[in-house]
């Protein structure tokens, strides 16, 4: 029988066991039709996202999860492979997985999306976790791997430009906050894969601060609180993505190829104050000098979740240009900044309609 | 049963981590009957989710709250906590237990519903305050972050100044372009930068195509609290070679000030002295983006803070590059701070085409860049001494 049908009419038990038998065949030839894809984080809002819209995509043969937590909601071609990436030998096991099943594309979501306390914990999972998912791609000879990262990276900095393009330097790192920091770490290892590996095809997302209806991260519970910090006489401007959009950004370079880094966020930006006066906030004004001292302590007491560097954020521009994301990728946001808060605020918000990419033919595309 | 259990561990319908439920069968059998749980979950939220975002328009499609799809209650944040190992017996309850109150106390697990939920009983006030906050601000900024309505608000302000405080006479207004890029290039001084203000409301009001001009503001002014913040909202554009770029690519009117901080901190002996263009990054600029350089002469507003000295010492501490000491600002506090009443006038002189004669390739010759921002700065000194020459008195022109 034919092993795709196979698959498809057997039972999630058995589609399970299935590729076990072959786990000493070589890796098949790249298929376009016939595509595996790996997701690290899939327990994530991103990786459990992406693996839905990959379950409806006819061209993805199989797609393996891979997180510590098994995604909740039922999957048919998704394999879960529980590998806790903060374990020494997290990059072998991923190899072992990856070349038994032939994964031509590896998605490497497991990224924290809000600051944590444990901060060594988190460092262990974003930077060397990022080691062992290069690690093992270098030793699969994985055809294409794409990375979120997020836009934090560049940095709130006074000599910030308004509009941040991809070869920006990064300047997260001069932070003092661990999870800023990580990511820049885990970035600069993928630019060093990207150098010692040609042959690969690399995509980094840098995502905006992601809100939406259903997304749960440091933005979206920084703007549930009824009150909310400024720093007075700062207003900067800041800008969003809408979790849809992310999720077509991800969907858009595990389908296409293209090599590079890319600022995926929506249109448009607006002040600080506006955005909490659109929700309905009540600004917490405080002068800066006080407000970085106060929250040092606050995050050293564990009271908040906020490590005091995120003022810098409240005080200075960190806006990025997503100028190629629609040049080179065909990335068109449908959410403005206006809509992603009237949308998050659960009020209805005006979509854009005439879109570059429509899901649905980016789902079914082709097939 | 099992939906039943799920809801009475878990009233914020949290998670669905079967794990969390009171394990009275062996896990083995729990995970068994997690598509089960996981769908009874599914539908909890259903009921819950208000009117309002059940009513959004078809053109947004949203996971359906079936249990093939998820609902926004089946993942959580999941990588942000640490996994938890792998105990069991004792150890492992009384994990779950610190992760079920925790669930409870932290917003980011109590919070899956609260956005609307909470803020229910209040909705009426809510919706006021947020009539009331947005009441002088519009919900839509440039990308630069110009607010069109704060700088309407603005605008009877700077009117005052233009006609009635300083009498701004502006000439040469003919040479401003009717659309397309230019590069507006203009001494600064007066401590304060009421000469960029100045220029765009000349231009806004007494140019045929009433253009809008972005001047691009020095760091110290644009990150000054509250005046960076409101030369923001009215158009100002923090000084820097890609905000300009961007810009003039948009064909847009840009004032640039190439003396930067060191005109605005002239001495009144120093006064209509042009100090040192920058290291001619305007003319970088210019050459590469193909705009023409209108070289402007602004009289008056070198005297309207008269400095005599000025301490560097003690500003340096206040995160300020100095004191001002003019013959009214300590000695008369704040009252100090207002400008004299000068009479001004603003030349717009005839517009440089460098690009047409060197190209954009000229851009990267350093000493041609440094002999044309010479250049320029001769002719704007030269268009200064014109004016000085014609006019009579300080105060009356």
């Amino acid at each position: 029988m034919h092993y795709l049908t196979a698959h498809m009419s057997a039972p999630k038990k058995k589609a399970a066991r299935a590729p076990k038998k072959k786990a000493l065949v070589p890796r098949p030839a790249f298929d376009p039709e016939q595509r595996v894809v790996a997701i690290t984080g899939a327990y994530s809002f991103i990786g459990a996202e992406l693996i839905k819209r990959l379950e409806r995509d006819r061209r993805f043969y199989k797609v393996l999860a891979v997180d510590v937590r098994k995604p909740t909601f039922p999957m048919n071609k998704t394999q879960f492979h529980k590998v806790d990436l903060t374990l020494p030998t997290a990059d072998a096991e991923l190899a072992a997985i990856w070349r038994r099943e032939g994964v031509d594309t590896v998605v490497h979501a497991a990224y924290l999306s809000s600051p944590t306390h444990a901060t060594s914990w988190a460092h262990e999972l974003e930077s060397i976790g990022t080691m062992h998912v290069l690690n093992a791609c270098a030793e699969c000879q994985v055809r294409k791997l794409v990375v979120w990262s997020q836009t934090v990276v560049y940095g709130a900095h006074p000599l910030n430009p308004n509009f941040l393009v991809e070869e920006h330097e990064l300047r997260g790192d001069k932070s003092k906050s661990r999870f800023v920091r990580d990511k820049v770490e885990a970035e600069r290892q993928v630019r060093r894969f990207r150098h010692e590996n040609p042959d690969s095809i690399v995509t980094v997302l840098r995502t905006a601060a992601t809100l939406g209806p259903t997304i749960r991260n440091f933005a979206t519970r920084f703007f549930s609180r009824a009150m909310a910090p400024t720093l007075m006489g700062y207003d900067p401007l800041m800008q969003f993505v809408h979790e849809r959009d992310v999720v077509d950004a991800f969907v858009l370079a595990v389908t296409g190829d293209h090599p590079g880094d890319f600022n995926i966020v929506g249109d448009g930006v607006l002040p600080y104050s506006t955005i909490l006066a659109m929700m309905g906030k009540l600004p917490l004004p405080m002068p800066h000098f006080l407000a970085f001292p106060l929250s040092q302590a606050l995050w050293a007491t564990q009271v908040f979740d906020s490590p005091p560097n995120f003022l810098d954020f409240l005080r200075f521009l960190c806006v990025a240009d997503g100028d190629k994301a629609r040049r080179v990728m065909g990335f068109q946001p449908r959410y403005d900044v206006k809509a992603i808060i009237e949308d998050f605020l659960g009020l209805p918000a005006k979509v854009e309609s005439a879109s570059g990419l429509d899901a649905a033919e980016v789902v079914e595309g082709g097939v | 049963m099992a939906g039943k259990q799920i809801l009475g561990d878990d009233p914020f319908g949290t998670g669905a981590n079967p794990n969390e439920a009171p394990p009275p069968a062996p896990p083995a059998s729990l995970r068994k009957e997690e598509p089960e749980n996981a769908g009874a979950t599914a539908a909890e939220p259903a009921a819950e989710i208000p009117p309002a975002r059940k009513a959004r328009g078809a053109g947004a499609p949203r996971p359906k709250p079936t249990p093939e799809i998820a609902t926004p209650t089946e993942y959580g944040p999941s990588i942000d906590h640490p996994p938890a190992a792998q105990h069991t017996g004792l150890v492992d309850e009384v994990k779950q237990l610190e992760r079920s109150v925790r669930d409870r106390i932290l917003p980011a697990h109590a919070g899956e519903h609260s956005g609307e939920r909470q803020r229910m009983p209040l909705e009426m006030v809510w919706k006021r305050w947020r009539a009331l906050a947005m009441r002088d601000r519009s919900d839509v900024v440039d990308e630069f972050g110009r607010d069109p309505q704060v700088a309407s608000r603005i605008e009877p302000l700077l009117e005052f100044l233009y006609k009635s405080y300083f009498r701004v006479s502006a000439r040469g207004m003919g040479h401003i372009p009717d659309d397309g890029r230019a590069l507006i290039v203009a001494n600064h001084s007066g401590t304060l930068p009421y000469d960029g203000a100045m220029i765009m409301h000349a231009v806004k009001h007494e140019h045929s195509a009433a253009r809008d001009v972005r001047p691009l503001v020095e760091d110290f002014v644009f990150h000054f609290p509250y005046l960076g913040t409101l030369m923001n909202r009215i158009g100002g554009v923090r000084a820097c070679p890609e905000n300009a770029e961007r810009l003039l690519e948009q064909d847009q009117l840009v004032a640039v000030f190439p003396e930067g901080i060191k005109g605005i901190g002239k001495l009144y002996r120093e006064r209509y002295q042009l100090q040192r263009f920058g290291r001619g990054g305007f003319i970088k600029l210019a050459l590469k983006c193909d705009a023409p350089i209108i070289p402007t002469a602004v009289v008056g507003a070198e005297e309207i803070h008269p400095m005599l000295t000025k301490i560097t010492w003690l500003a340096k501490s206040v995160g300020i590059p100095y004191l001002p000491i003019t013959p009214t600002f300590p000695a008369l506090g704040p009252i100090g701070l207002l400008p004299l009443p000068t009479k001004w006038f603003i030349a717009f002189g005839e517009p440089l085409y460098y690009n047409a004669e060197y190209g954009a390739e000229g851009a990267g010759d350093r000493i041609l860049v440094n002999k044309l921002a010479e250049q320029v700065r001769n002719r704007i000194q030269s268009m200064i001494d014109d004016l000085l020459r014609t006019r009579k008195s300080v105060l009356f022109g």
